[in-house]
């Protein structure tokens, strides 16, 4: 009952990123911004995670 | 023959394009001749030499988009972002039934999106971000059913987001941030089950966030800032997978639910400016890969959670204007990646815990307006990448550390408004990057160092309500970018003569202390009203009924 509740509970973490980066390894997690259009110089970008393997970047 | 017969019309309709362009001049100049498929910026069908994609960015374009687009059958790709177009998006772009990518974003195209665009069956990327475009957001755009990215940020938008855009399987990107759109948010706004990016920043959206928002696992960033919004945080957040939750700049009110803290997928949290209340919760520590915090302008009391300290990838924590007490955990010590730490304008009391100085990464730290009391930290000199330092408006007391004085990159020294004592160090001088340097209404004793003459950068300097006597160091007269001079209500004696090279002074206030002399007209430095030098019995002015017994000595 207490695992089920850990599944379908809340909360979140970040993407394992376990082949997400196709035959590509290392395949780990990164932050990447996210450019909205122009931005004021004191705001920061929106960010989301990526999977990274070298210099390349994947969905999670 | 047919074939040939399209391609040739398409080379008539593309220099029927270049007809509506203005300044094409040096851009377009090889759009003449048969082969149309050589010309700058087109790409043709390799069998059929249609054209397939027109490619004329960021080439300084003016004038508008002509009709004649819609010729162009055979197009999959149209990229007109970064430059000057004006007018409309013609009806007849909904004639290009091949396309699949439009960008007309950067330019200054005004009037509706043009219902037409729904007949583009095809369309993938519609991206018209950053023009001048004003109306509704199109209801039928839900009718296209490849549309993946819907980027319409920066317009004129108005009325409400449609509810129907919400039930498009494949939308994957919808930035609608900087318009005028109102309503509120649509329970269904979860039925978008592919999409990663929502983003309504700096609309004016009124409601509630919806219970259904639990519903919304694709998301990773969600977007609600400045808007104005109403009611708690819902729990149902917390089902959220966003690496980037922002609700500032709303009114959101009640607690911070604790749930936020089980985001472990958060890199940014912003729940700053709005009303929200309670405490911090204490489990917001265990944001383990949470690089942003931003909780300034609320209405939170109680004290900082010393499990904050445990954020380990933590950058930014903004916590400024609102009603913490208690003292500030020594546990934010172990933030060696912090970079700007903010506690201005709350109710803080105790001393500045030496731990700080392990966030040695620091580069701003501000906790003006509480009431810190004890001594300025000797150790806050190891923060040698701190630019800005404010500790103003507190009642810490005891000397200003000479340690200070090793902090070389300090752009803003502000200790004003405490009770400090002592003299002031000689060795702040030698902090040459400073541009702003204010130590006034505090107890300083002594005289205003010679060395000031080294802080070549310097434009502000308030020494302000102390007990400083001596002169004013000829030295002063060095600082040539200096704008602002405050020395009123001090015990400064001789004259004021060294400030006659300080050409870029603009305020100056000299007032009530023991001066004597005359001021000087020449240098232009008469532009100093009277007020500047008031309260300085010995002297003399070159306004009326000025120092009137020392003229009499004369």
């Amino acid at each position: 009952e207490a695992r089920r509740r850990e599944l379908v509970g809340p909360g979140s973490s970040p993407p394992t990123c376990r082949s997400r980066c196709g035959r590509c390894h290392p395949c780990r997690p990164v932050h990447v911004a996210i450019q909205p259009g122009v931005s004021f110089p004191l705001e920061y970008y929106p960010e989301a995670w990526r999977c990274k393997c070298g210099d390349r970047l994947f969905m999670p | 023959l047919l074939v040939a017969g399209a391609a040739a019309d398409d080379g008539a309709a593309l220099l029927e394009v270049k007809k509506s362009f203005r300044n094409v001049g040096n851009v377009l100049y090889d759009w003449s001749g048969d082969d149309h498929c050589s010309w700058r910026g087109v790409l043709c069908d390799n069998v059929t030499f249609a054209v397939a994609a027109l490619n004329l960015s960021g080439l300084n374009l003016e004038g508008e988009i002509s009709p004649a687009v819609g010729a162009l059958k055979s197009l999959v790709s149209i990229d007109l972002k970064s430059n000057g177009l004006t007018g409309q998006i013609p009806d007849e772009i909904g004639d290009c039934s091949s396309i699949k990518t439009l960008d007309l974003s950067f330019n200054n195209l005004d009037g509706d999106i043009p219902f037409s665009v729904s007949k583009l069956k095809h369309l993938e990327t519609l991206i018209l971000k950053n023009n001048q475009l004003v109306g509704a957001i199109p209801s039928t755009l839900s009718q296209l059913p490849n549309l993946k990215i819907l980027d319409l940020a920066q317009n004129k938008l108005s009325g409400e987001i449609p509810r129907l855009i919400y039930w498009n399987e494949v939308l994957q990107y919808l930035g609608l941030r900087g318009n005028q759109l109102e309503g509120t948010l649509s329970p269904d706004m979860c039925q978008l089950t592919g999409l990663w990016y929502f983003d309504v920043k700096n609309n004016s959206l009124t409601g509630e966030i919806p219970e259904t928002i639990g519903n919304c696992t694709s998301f990773q960033v969600l977007d609600l800032s400045y808007n104005h919004l109403t009611g708690s945080i819902p729990f149902n957040i917390g089902f959220l997978q966003v690496a980037t939750l922002s609700l500032q700049g709303n009114k959101f009110t009640g607690p911070i639910p604790s749930v936020i803290g089980l985001m472990q997928a958060l890199a940014v949290l912003d729940l700053s400016y709005n009303q929200l209340s309670g405490p911090i919760p204490s489990i917001l520590g265990n944001l383990s890969y949470t690089e942003k915090l931003y909780m300034q302008g609320n209405r939170l009391t109680g004290t900082i959670p010393p499990e904050l300290g445990n954020m380990s990838t933590l950058h930014y924590l903004e916590l400024n204007d609102n009603q913490l007490t208690g003292s500030i955990p020594s546990e934010l010590g172990k933030l060696t990646g912090l970079y700007d730490l903010n506690l201005a304008n709350n109710s803080l009391e105790g001393p500045i815990p030496n731990n700080i100085s392990s966030c040695v990464n620091l580069n701003s730290f501000n906790a003006h307006g509480n009431k810190l009391n004890g001594t300025i930290p000797r150790s806050l000199c190891k923060l040698e990448s701190m630019t800005s330092l404010n500790l103003s408006s507190n009642h810490l007391s005891g000397p200003i550390p000479i340690e200070l004085s090793r902090i070389n990159n300090l752009d803003i020294l502000d200790l004003s408004c405490n009770m400090i004592t002592g003299p002031i160090p000689s060795a702040i001088g030698s902090l040459e990057h400073l541009l702003k340097l204010n130590l006034s209404k505090n107890a300083l004793v002594g005289f205003i160092p010679a060395e000031f003459g080294n802080l070549r950068s310097i434009g502000e300097i308030d020494l302000s309500n102390n007990h400083l006597g001596g002169l004013i160091p000829q030295e002063l007269g060095m600082l040539q970018n200096l704008m602002l001079l405050k020395l009123e209500n001090n015990n400064i004696t001789g004259d004021v003569s060294s400030l006659m090279n300080c050409f870029s002074l603009n305020t100056l206030n000299i007032s009530f202390n023991n001066l004597a002399g005359v001021v000087p007209t020449d240098n232009n430095f008469s532009r100093f009203s009277p007020d500047s030098f008031l309260g300085n019995p010995g002297l003399c002015g070159y306004w009326l009924a000025s120092c009137r017994s020392s003229s009499h000595q004369d």
